[in-house]
């Protein structure tokens, strides 16, 4: 035994001796430096952009080799949540105008309530409009057929709404909605009739399985989904759903990132954009 | 201070623990006595839940009791019931995640168990049923009850599938774990602190509760 293991460890050592001789012609293929300095660009977007903005990456990517595109799509109030915490994030694209707002020092103190200075001066703008749409399962087992319906159904409790919290855009918007009905939240809530999302997505997965009667989304997502979208919100029901943008100010990439979100604006990015149910800010 | 959470987390913890009790010493009573290549392939899956993360427990449990999928669609359509988004989905949530603990508690306390008395009890006439209640589960109490508590507290932080198959429903699905989630992301911090000291006494008591077995368990053989 003794014998074999000492065999084993010199037969290791042996090769372990050769691999530390390289041919001299090996290195130089392995120092191929590319002339332009890689850099990652990392894009927080709303969860409702996941698609068109992960396509219109590779798109930029391709032509703009030097350039990674990192996304992390999610609720614009985690989003923001996170990169108040210290995320590292170049670009920021909420779904509302809350959130930016809320990093905006520029804006009102009501809204900026803890006082945050983090969007770069001079790089926001308006990027994408999106519309407010009640969505149904594919069955549509409660017949909801317009938001009229579906204020009818959650007054007598007799559908299961799907929506997002007060954190998420979507549900920001679903919220004027509700008021624009008369409808109390927070009566409703205590019935039992609203189930809350963390972000839009999880609010379409509900409808797409069938786990709640109908829910209010983007209609973007519902076209993503595949989901039957029943009604659209007139823009006195809860006013335009406008999707910001901007630079955050501990960027280390400011060009780059600029350059990019340019580039979102242009035909290229917004045929992307228009093909997925957005439109352009006006 | 609306309480549902609370009262939801401790009914859901309490169903699902009876059920993973039963369950748990029944599967390791049995899988103990198959052969060894089925054995091990149902210990596998039997103990999956344990280390799979709770959002892919949640996803499977969708995919199977979803109203557009098989179970899920049957019940809608024989009994009108709705298997998930409800009060009690979170108790098959709970069941799932918390039935590899009660399992391999006790199957680690069955097999420390002497054989002997078995086959004592046989030779002296008794059914098995008597046995196994009579002799087999006292002789292992501190491991079987420690398992059930351990259970019964995995059952009550469920969070990832809980979330996926019971939603957040204020007043019908809410538990412990959700709302506190909810309540952070919707800037009500001071709230969600309160519910997190509240988990945080029971999650206390639960643990004392087990060490207090396992201490009783030392003291018998420290003669």
């Amino acid at each position: 035994m003794k014998k074999l293991i000492a065999l084993l460890t010199a037969a290791i050592m042996a090769a372990a001796c050769l691999t530390g001789c390289s041919i001299p012609g090996n290195s130089a293929t392995t120092t191929t430096a590319t002339t332009a300095a890689a850099v990652e660009l990392i894009v927080f977007a709303a969860a409702s952009m996941t698609e068109t903005l992960t396509k219109i990456g590779s798109m930029y990517t391709a032509a703009h080799p030097s350039v990674t595109l990192t996304f992390n799509f999610d609720s614009s109030g985690t989003l923001k949540t996170q990169i108040q915490e210290g995320a590292g994030c170049d670009l920021f694209i909420s779904a509302g105008q809350k959130q930016m707002n809320q990093m905006d020092k520029t804006a009102d103190a009501a809204v900026n309530t803890e006082g945050l200075d983090l969007v770069l001066q001079g790089t926001r703008v308006n990027l994408l409009e999106n519309k407010v749409v009640l969505a149904v399962p594919k069955a549509n087992p409660k017949n909801i057929k317009n938001f009229d319906d579906m204020a009818a159904g959650l007054k007598d409790g007799s559908i299961l709404m799907a929506m997002g919290n007060s954190d998420v855009p979507v549900g920001q918007y679903t919220q004027k909605i509700l008021t624009y009905y008369k409808l109390d939240e927070a009566a409703l809530a205590s019935a039992g009739v609203l189930s809350y999302g963390t972000n839009v997505r999880e609010v379409t997965t509900q409808v797409s399985e069938g786990t709640v009667d109908c829910g209010v989304v983007y209609y973007t997502d519902a076209l993503s989904a595949g989901l039957t979208s029943v009604a659209e919100a007139a823009k006195d029901m809860c006013g335009q759903a406008i999707y910001p943008a901007a630079l955050i100010n501990t960027t280390t990439h400011k060009d780059e990132a600029q350059t990019f979100l340019d580039y979102l604006k242009t035909d290229e990015a917004m045929t992307i954009f228009k093909n997925a149910g957005f439109n352009a800010a006006a | 201070m609306d309480w549902y959470p609370l009262y939801n987390s401790l009914r859901i913890a309490a169903i699902s623990g009876v059920i993973v009790f039963f369950t748990g010493i029944f599967a390791a009573y049995y899988v103990a006595r198959l052969p060894r290549l089925i054995k091990g392939v149902l210990d596998v899956i039997l103990t999956l839940p344990l280390v799979l993360p709770p959002t892919v427990v949640g996803f499977f449990l969708i995919l199977v009791l979803g109203p557009n999928h098989p179970v899920g669609n049957w019940f809608l359509n024989v009994f009108n019931i709705k298997l998930v988004m409800t009060w009690y989905s979170g108790i098959f949530a709970a069941a799932v995640v918390s039935f590899p603990l009660m399992y391999r508690t006790a199957r680690g306390a069955f097999e420390s168990f002497d054989e002997t008395l078995t086959f004592s009890g046989q030779t002296l006439g008794l059914p098995n049923t008597y046995i196994f209640w009579r002799i087999r589960m006292p002789a292992c109490k501190q491991g079987i009850l420690a398992g059930a508590v351990l259970a019964f507290a995995r059952a009550l932080g469920e969070y990832g599938a809980t979330s996926m198959i019971a939603g957040y429903i204020p007043g019908r699905t809410a538990t412990i774990s959700t709302t506190v989630y909810q309540l952070w992301r919707t800037d009500n911090g001071d709230l969600a602190f309160k519910w997190v000291i509240v988990n945080l006494v029971i999650s206390a008591v639960v643990l004392l509760a087990v060490n207090m077995l396992e201490k009783k368990k030392t003291e018998r053989w420290s003669y």
